[in-house]
């Protein structure tokens, strides 16, 4: 497996924008030239300069600093949400459908109805009523997504309940519980990964999405969608303001979905 | 059939009450009292008793599920309460600004079928080809690009360095242009790649090996008999992209400065007009689900095949 993910060119450029972004993000103090928050009044909308590799913005701060500060609350947003949508979806995804019954038509009916709300929707709705701040972004983006995830987790674990060394465990005399933590969550892992992957990407999207509405974070953050709202009253004189911070939300958005694509080839290559 | 439509609309009905449920429920775990949030809108220093009067008058002081009860039977004949913001009816305020997201929306629709059906049919034939490679890595950056930057590279570039249009535009086919393929290229992206694995993995059933066998051209057996039965799963995904964008338009209509309902529901969240904010989610929700029935729908008509014995797909 590890083999063909790294003979596989597009999953190695993933996995590279990946780990660049990640050493952006945790190497961000040694790597930005200025601190990302100091206002200098006189320096405004300077060009790139030895000082400030991309110039500054409306308040005089570093851009270059800025956007390397970015990568941290990009990640540091969607990695935590995402890792707490794992743990909710393996638990929701895995128990009800392995228990069958009563409980698992409850949850057929409860995931219909949040089905039924685009997540960006609920997104919206939640913070309207929870008030802006970034926690309250994280939860509303884990109460909008769980049901999504949980059901791809189900679908899967639907396929693999009906193949034969389940059956072989049970007659072994495997319990359920390490029927479901043994044989079926190792089996579907993969492609989970796959579906994680892309999810980050999407996660990443929505979550500067919102700080571009201005919901979530506050403006003076140097937040990728967070610069690009403070940008947008430079459109006409400053359009540069505006295509840093998009080309770097794109760069890594890019990578997650390239790894997360390439991966989905080998392990399920008659779908390509 | 009728059979299927029935059960159809029995579990529709169950899913609106919970879609009215949730999006009740979203609006009262606010730590905003609205009691007080409006009293505070119409007098200076409103007193303990001022708020009280105001809670009584709205109905607040009713157990939840009461008030729960009261609003659904004032949602059934539209009326949706009052915006803090802007003092009117937000049912009025909402069916002023539902047609013009229902024009960029209905546009984009366009595109998306445009712009899927002729590359993902080529690609799909031409699989592997150096077209089919160049289109995969289009649509990766496809479903990777943010949609709000994407509307401002395009105001940038059509409005700004070349002026065919104008920047804040309303009211004429020119100005949809651009909010609409900015909200069309990502899901185009997304049903381009969804429409190519449903061909090929089509390609390879039996009535494609037989249809060759009796020497039907394949032009024609990838439009009559590839396209036909790659069409249901591409009908539900664009119809609940239909919702998608919608909900959405949020974020374009804010880039492109559109009275929409998305850049409306935007500016109820930032003025924490809790009224508006509860229409506008019922309202989209509601959009939602009437969309996914009517791909179900659709399909049951297109492919009666498809339903099983019990009349579910």
């Amino acid at each position: 497996m590890l083999k063909k993910v790294f003979k596989s060119k597009q999953a190695v450029a993933g996995l590279l924008i990946i780990l660049i972004v990640v050493f952006i993000a945790i190497f961000a103090p040694w790597l930005a030239p200025n601190q990302p928050e100091e206002i200098n009044p006189a320096k405004k909308f300077t060009g790139a300069s030895l000082e400030y590799p991309l110039g500054t913005d409306q308040l005089g701060r570093c851009i270059f600093s800025r956007l390397i500060y970015g990568a941290r609350y990009s990640l540091g947003i969607a990695v935590p949400v995402l890792l707490v949508l794992a743990v909710i979806s393996l638990l929701i995804g895995t128990i009800p459908p392995y228990l069958g019954g009563r409980f698992d038509q409850l949850f057929v009916v409860v995931s219909d109805i949040f089905m039924s709300f685009p997540p960006l929707l609920v997104v919206l709705s939640l913070v309207g009523a929870l008030g802006q701040g970034i926690l309250n972004i994280m939860i509303a983006v884990v109460f909008s997504m769980w049901v999504w995830f949980a059901k791809v987790v189900r679908s899967y674990v639907l396929l693999e309940r009906k193949q034969g060394y389940i059956m072989a465990a049970k007659i072994a005399g495997c319990s359920d519980l390490k029927i479901i933590t043994r044989h079926i969550i190792p089996n579907i892992l993969p492609a989970l990964l796959v579906y994680f992957s892309t999810g980050i990407a999407g996660m990443i999207l929505m979550i500067s999405g919102f700080s571009f509405l201005g919901l979530g974070i506050t403006a003076g953050v140097p937040e990728w969608g967070a610069m690009l709202s403070s940008g947008k009253a430079y459109l006409y004189s400053h359009p540069l303001l505006l295509v840093y911070p998009g080309l770097f939300i794109l760069f890594t958005a890019t990578g997650f979905n390239l790894f997360g694509e390439a991966l989905r080839d080998i392990i399920s290559p008659e779908e390509v | 059939m009728l059979g299927y439509i029935r059960n159809r609309l029995f579990s529709l009905i169950i899913v609106l009450i919970g879609v009215t449920m949730l999006s009740f429920i979203f609006s009262n775990i606010s730590s905003v009292d609205p009691a007080e949030a409006l009293a505070r809108r119409s007098m200076l220093s409103p007193t303990p008793k001022q708020i009280e009067e105001i809670r009584k008058e709205m109905g607040l002081n009713l157990p939840i599920y009461q008030q729960y009860l009261n609003w659904l039977w004032g949602a059934l004949r539209g009326e949706l309460g009052i915006s803090l913001l802007t003092r009117n009816p937000v049912a009025a305020d909402l069916a002023e600004k539902l047609p013009a997201t229902f024009l960029i929306v209905g546009l984009a629709s366009l595109w998306i079928i445009i712009i899927t059906v002729p590359l993902s049919i080529l690609s799909a034939l031409k699989k592997g080809s150096f077209f089919d490679h160049t289109l995969r890595m289009i649509t990766i950056f496809g479903i990777s690009i943010p949609n709000f930057w994407l509307g401002f590279i395009l105001l940038v570039a059509f409005a700004i360095m070349l002026p065919f249009f104008k920047v804040v535009d309303y009211g004429n086919f020119k100005s949809l242009i651009l909010p609409s393929f900015t909200i069309a290229i990502p899901m185009a992206a997304s049903s381009i790649r969804l429409l190519r694995a449903t061909i090929l993995a089509n390609m390879n059933k039996d009535f494609v090996i037989y249809a060759k066998a009796r020497g039907i051209s394949n032009s024609r057996i990838i439009w009559q008999h590839i396209l036909k039965n790659s069409l249901p799963p591409m009908i539900t995904v664009f119809c609940q992209y239909l919702g998608y964008m919608i909900a959405g338009s949020a974020i374009v209509e804010t880039v492109f400065s559109w009275p929409g309902i998305g850049s409306h529901l935007v500016n109820a969240i930032i003025g924490r007009d809790l009224p508006t904010i509860n229409g506008c989610v019922l309202v989209i929700a509601v959009l939602f689900v009437f969309f996914n029935l009517l791909a179900d729908l659709v399909n049951s008509m297109i492919n009666p095949k498809m339903l099983n014995e019990k009349g579910e797909f």
